[in-house]
């Protein structure tokens, strides 16, 4: 009947009202139910009215918690009885939700709620049918008034050593139906009682106010300066961390993710502390711009390639957004309470994350130019989303959010910038590009062989220069040097000397000193002067004739030969190949060993591998006295101790029939009992499947929930837990 | 975001655009707190050091400030990371002081009782504590002051020096201008000396950095004691503080290997200084037998070891360092700063060529192509034997040859490391040579001669590296160094820096033997000096001996 008025008040909503009851719970329209009937149903579930409370704030969840807690139907009066005047502008949000409805005796609430707040919303017991006269209370001994005091604002239960000896205090409650037994050493604080108490209300400290934000004012203008430091800082950082491990691949750890030291390298990489280096990672992860391979190498995809192209504004917005949406925690990382959990790692992920962010965000859109201190806005938070269900992160995310927030530049110096706000609102262009500093296309290149580009390169011209000099400092300009070893590594990306001169004859604006044009040259001079290769065989001979003539031999055709100088000749193929097609071509080849003696003689086929000569198989040998005597001496003590164990077990079976039974109290006694006495028992013992199995055993002790005994089956100590022990006997 | 001339990066280092119309003026806001790296033709390297931000703060600057000169010269914003570290750094100074109390003597006091119990519990420092007097006070033995400084630092907890200076024996000492007058830069680097109590300056070679001594002795009139390299060097103070102040003959005395003379104004060497006599320095009592108002330490870069520790326990005298390069291979600079003070006063060598006050000068490496019998040589010779190898090629001498005939006119110094090559070359050009063991007599008639013009050219070994004044040499062919080091290499250079009569530019020839570890000796001596904006052209050996340069 119940659920039916529910359905039925449903029924009678116009359009709008279900609209807005569909915007503020948009799980009720995913499916969307197929009628009303079914619409009801899934309203009153369990599981999205949780989800609706979630989202409601302390003042509202207090006033809902006041609902519950008062007789049904109700009206707005008496809510406002028990709570506070402005609950009048609250109850309507309530309705919205359809946490609250009217029907046509008064407001009611849906039934499943009661369940999902608990049977004591607010700390209060159940109502008390007996017939209670509350001026009574006042007449109450001293130690009642005790337990009231401490009964009156929840938990409504309390214990007793017996309920049938109480103390004096109680005794008095209990007659008087002040309080009401529960089990053999429960009471309970009827809820009349306690509302009673409470002088009428039903919460100690209402909040339908937010409490007030501290913080330090801040000049949006240094805000804005402060936060566009931060995201190109940010930017930097991510492309840092992946030039760093396309680098150096660091190897991730078995459990999945980054170990500790290599986020340590990583951190010092970028000059910044393991939590921030921690956030990167998570960044550049949530992008894609880094991938865990498959031999486990930290890998920079194509995707970090294809990013490191867009804007500015793209590449931020994109690392914001996912940021924003992502439920992993990087805060987590690195905590000494969590040393499991680790970046890139499979157990970051937390429920409230997300809307933990989306509403920090919220909240500090709201309050422009102001710096919030952290413990203030914790309490903000906790106000708006008071978090039920895990609420011990969510200080902890609330700190980790503003912190990672100024990391990203969404705040500058702790108050929101017009980026972030531009982001929070998800406007088309944030102003990011037009802010940061322009991309620069030249370098200043100066006397002690380092250049300076003042500003930030463009792609291109900072691909290039990274492969020809090494970064010396970095951060709003970049410093390079050039060195012997950097032009190398140019001259090793197939870059001529004449191009790199020519490269930074055009991107330079100061003309390039003499000292460095000589470098190049020197360097270029002599890059590859000296070869290196593999072959695996050559031909040598000191009349270059014949090996011109080898080369032009239309019989060796086959043979891919190069000549490498005009005595030398190379081939990828086996020496004892190219012998036998020079002989049968006429030529009369001699091989030589790798010190360049020459190999005479028969030549003999040899195995490669070891010798492995198979077992041999013979007669045994005449076993000497003392193996005899010693092989004697197991034998029978093996047979005694098994005869022995076969004995015991008949004397059990007979003795008993079946496996032991016993009750839990018995079992102890009787346990304790033979330990005393060290007589061989018979137990009963169930195992994993709850099938009892029948054992044998010298019991020795007992400890911890458990008996120490020697089971005669395997000779061991062993521990047999004694809520397992289905029955004892002695045998 | 504003166009400021500087560049604020995430290591710390500060990139000057000197082409900048702000740049002067930025670089004077920043110089109190960040260290001058490098200072090469376009954009000037400096960087944020904790001693750094600690002297700004002792030299009364705060973190506020500091950042506010950041902000308003940037040209980028600043990391905010950068700001936060300023403002820690900062305020981790003065928690600890030390001062002189009138009953316990030297004691450490501190404002916050934390940091005190951090720092007594350090290992380094409890042995040199005494008696803790009350919960934010504990002794110090006196003679550990430097040592406590030192450690303090080290820990990260700079200690404010509250305990003064003794004012040692007075001693009138004037300064008399007569035709010549302090320049602007003498007279500030003297004065930040001066307010810091005790410090470290640094000037390029021939810019008078005797006068800033000079200038500091007016200011302590006190008793003076002048530590210098060689007594060559310490004739030169003394004529030159006998013409430039009221000291007369009889003030000056020389503690050298010869003389022995204490007189109101002495000057020692460090080679006396550290002399063992039984395996004790027996003249290290220098520093006790008189009450010295002031140590001046000539070429602060070559001190040596024995002087530091003795500098450790006089760290109530005031101390002036004075140097062209401080750049230690040693990697002891943050010795030096902690145990004679910090850097007071440094100008990039361009800045002074630029008023005029040295001359200036053009670095010019030759480029020697070994012959083919030198090379085979070279190549089969010993690793430890190669440098010296190619460093006294007989090619490098026909160079020397052609270069002595182009310069003919001029006043010529070839300096050399290794002694059979100047021998060598003594021979051949026809001059004399000066090396470790002429007499003291006979180097002095030389310098005299070639002061006066009579004699054109000389051949030095290392002995004249340093603090030799030869105002009208003008060119410096070097044809081997001690290997790679740098400030022997600006050392050199200075020898030509100062101003000619005729405003001409000096020349400083290397001579570098072409693919030879040689040349990369060259690239890391040049260093210093390219860092200070001194370009180096290449030429080809073949170019000069056709006259072409």
């Amino acid at each position: 009947m119940e659920t039916r008025s529910f359905a039925d008040y449903l029924r009678g909503l116009n359009d709008e009202s279900l609209a807005a009851l569909f915007a503020l719970r948009p799980d009720l329209i995913s499916p969307v139910p197929s009628d009303m009937s079914s619409l009801a149903i899934r309203t009153n579930s369990a599981p999205s009215l949780a989800r609706a409370v979630d989202g409601l704030n302390e003042w509202q969840f207090q006033v809902l918690e006041a609902c519950i807690a008062i007789n049904e139907p109700m009206t707005e009066k008496e809510i406002i009885e028990v709570t506070d005047s402005s609950a009048k502008f609250v109850i309507p949000h309530l309705m919205s939700l359809a946490l609250l409805y009217t029907s046509r005796d008064g407001i009611r609430i849906p039934q499943t709620l009661r369940d999902v707040l608990g049977t004591e919303p607010a700390g209060l017991g159940p109502v008390s049918m007996a017939k209670l006269s509350m001026k009574k209370l006042e007449e109450a001994p001293a130690a009642a008034k005790k337990i009231l005091e401490q009964l009156t604002w929840g938990p409504p239960r309390g214990s007793v050593g017996d309920i049938r000896n109480p103390g004096p205090g109680i005794a008095w409650l209990l007659k008087e139906n002040f309080l009401v037994p529960l089990d053999q050493r429960c009471v309970v604080l009827p809820r009349n009682v306690a509302i009673h108490l409470r002088g009428g209300k039903i919460h100690k400290n209402p909040q339908p106010n937010p409490p007030i934000l501290n913080g330090k004012a801040v000049k949006q203008n240094v805000v804005d300066r402060a936060a566009i430091a931060n995201i190109a800082t940010v930017l930097r950082w991510c492309e840092e961390i992946l030039n760093f491990w396309s680098e150096e691949p660091p190897s991730a750890l078995r459990a999945g993710g980054l170990g500790v030291r290599d986020l340590k390298s990583a951190a010092e990489h970028l000059g910044v502390d393991e939590n921030c280096a921690a956030f990167v990672s998570e960044l550049v992860y949530l992008r894609g711009l880094v991938v865990i391979d498959a031999d486990d190498r930290v890998l920079p995809t194509h995707a970090f390639d294809l990013w490191l192209t867009q804007s500015a504004e793209a590449r931020w917005r994109g690392i914001a957004s996912l940021w924003l949406a992502t439920s992993r925690v990087s805060g987590l990382v690195g905590r000494a309470e969590s040393k499991h959990i680790s970046a890139l790692g499979p157990e970051l992920d937390r429920v409230n994350a997300a809307s933990t962010r989306r509403l920090v965000l919220e909240l500090l859109s709201a309050s422009r130019e102001i710096s919030p201190d952290v413990v203030s806005f914790s309490a903000l938070v906790k106000w708006r989303a008071p978090s039920r269900r895990s609420p011990g992160l969510q200080p902890d995310l609330v700190k980790w959010t503003l912190r990672e927030s100024e990391w990203l530049g969404i705040t500058g110096q702790g108050a929101i910038s017009k980026y972030g706000l531009a982001f929070y609102k998800g406007e088309e262009a944030i102003g990011v590009d037009l802010d940061l500093p322009k991309s620069i296309n030249h370098i200043l290149i100066q006397s002690d062989n380092t250049a300076i580009a003042p500003g930030r390169l463009e792609i291109e011209l900072a691909r290039t220069l990274d492969s020809i000099a090494d970064i010396e400092s970095r951060g709003g300009a970049t410093v390079y040097r050039f060195s012997e070893t950097s032009l190398r590594r140019g001259l090793d990306h197939g870059k001529t000397g004449e191009e790199i001169r020519e490269f930074l004859r055009k991107t330079s604006k100061t003309p390039i000193p003499q000292p460095l044009d000589y470098l190049i040259s020197d360097v270029s001079k002599r890059h590859g002067r000296i070869r290196v290769g593999n072959t695996s065989a050559y031909i040598r001979c000191e009349d270059q004739n014949i090996l011109t003539q080898i080369l032009n031999d239309k019989r060796m055709e086959t043979l891919p030969l190069r000549r490498i100088a005009p005595e030398v000749l190379v081939c990828d193929m086996d020496a004892r190949d190219i012998i036998a097609l020079l002989r049968t071509a006429g030529y009369l080849p001699a091989a030589e060993s790798t010190t360049g003696v020459l190999l005479l003689g028969p030549r003999l086929n040899r195995a490669k591998s070891k010798p492995r000569p198979p077992r041999v198989i013979g007669e045994l040998e005449a076993p000497s006295d003392e193996t005899l005597a010693a092989a004697l001496r197991s034998i029978r003590v093996g047979e005694k101790s098994s005869s022995k164990q076969s004995a015991l077990r008949e004397i059990a079976a007979n003795a008993l029939g079946a496996i032991p039974r016993t009750t839990a109290n018995e079992t102890l006694d009787l346990l304790n009992k033979f330990i005393a006495e060290a007589c061989t028992l018979s137990i009963g013992y169930a195992d994993n499947n709850g099938s009892a199995t029948h054992r044998i055993v010298d019991p020795l002790s007992i400890s911890a929930g458990s008996l120490i005994a020697r089971d005669h089956a395997t000779g061991e100590v062993q521990s047999f837990r004694i809520p397992r022990i289905t029955g004892v006997a002695p045998l | 975001m504003t166009d400021g001339p500087l560049i604020v990066q995430s290591d710390k280092t500060l990139l000057l655009d000197i082409d900048h119309p702000l740049s002067t003026e930025c670089r004077r806001a920043i110089a109190p707190f960040a260290e001058l790296e490098r200072s090469p033709e376009h954009i000037h390297t400096y960087r944020l050091t904790s001693l750094g931000l600690w002297n700004a703060r002792a030299a009364g600057h705060d973190a506020e400030q500091v950042i506010d000169t950041l902000l308003k010269y940037s040209r980028y914003a600043v990391p905010h990371s950068i700001l936060v570290d300023i403002a820690e750094t900062m305020s981790r100074y003065g928690r600890l002081r030390l001062e002189a109390n009138p009953i316990h003597g030297l004691v450490l006091i501190t404002t916050d009782t934390a940091v005190l119990e951090e720092v007594i519990r350090a290992k380094k420092i409890a042995p040199l504590l005494g008696n803790r007097i009350d919960p934010e006070t504990i002794a110090v033995h006196p003679s550990q002051r430097g040592a406590i400084k030192q450690a303090l630092l080290r820990l990260g907890w700079p200690a404010e020096d509250f305990a003064g200076y003794v004012d040692g024996q007075h001693h009138e000492i004037e300064l008399v201008q007569n035709g010549w007058s302090v320049r602007p830069y003498q007279s500030l680097a003297a004065e930040g000396f001066w307010h810091g109590g005790s410090g470290v300056v640094v000037l390029p070679c021939g810019a008078g950095k005797t006068i800033v001594g000079a200038v500091a002795m007016a200011h302590a009139k006190a008793t003076t004691l002048i530590l210098v390299t060689n007594t060559i060097a310490a004739r030169q103070w003394r004529e030159e503080l006998l013409l430039r102040t009221t000291l007369n003959e009889d003030e000056i005395g020389e503690y050298s290997g010869s003389k022995k003379e204490i007189r109101a104004v002495t000057i020692a060497t460090y080679q006396v200084m550290t002399k063992k006599k039984n395996g004790v320095y027996a003249h290290l009592d220098l520093f006790d037998t008189h009450d010295w108002g002031l140590i001046i330490y000539d070429e602060v870069h070559l001190l040596p070891a024995p002087i530091f520790r003795f500098t450790a326990d006089i760290q109530s005298r005031r101390r002036l360092g004075l140097t062209a390069t401080l750049v230690r291979e040693d990697g002891l600079e943050g010795e030096v700063f902690s145990l004679i003070g910090p850097k007071r006063y440094d100008v990039p060598w361009k800045e002074i060529e630029a008023q005029g006050y040295i001359a200036p000068a053009e670095c010019v490496e030759v480029r020697v192509t070994l012959t083919d019998a030198e090379r085979m040589t070279y190549a089969t010779a010993e690793p430890e034997n190669r440098y010296r190898l190619c460093a006294t090629t007989a090619t490098k001498r026909k160079i020397v040859e052609a270069l002595t005939q182009i310069h003919a006119e001029d006043q010529v110094l070839v300096i050399g490391q290794y002694i059979d090559q100047l021998d060598e070359l003594s021979e051949v050009l026809g001059v004399p040579l000066i090396k470790g063991d002429t007499p003291i007599k006979e180097r002095e008639r030389l310098f005299k001669l070639f002061r006066s013009g009579e004699i054109k050219c000389l051949v030095v070994s290392k002995v004249a590296n340093f603090s030799i004044d030869l105002p009208e040499a003008t060119i410096a062919i070097q044809v081997s160094g001690a290997f790679g080091s740098r400030q022997e290499e600006a050392q050199r250079l200075g020898r030509i820096l100062r101003p000619k009569s005729d405003g001409r530019t000096a020349r400083f020839y290397s001579l570098v033997s072409r693919d030879t570890i040689d040349q990369d000796f060259a690239q890391n001596r040049q260093r210093f000096l390219a860092e200070q904006g001194y370009s180096y052209r290449i030429i080809d050996a073949d170019d000069v001996a056709q006259g072409k340069l």
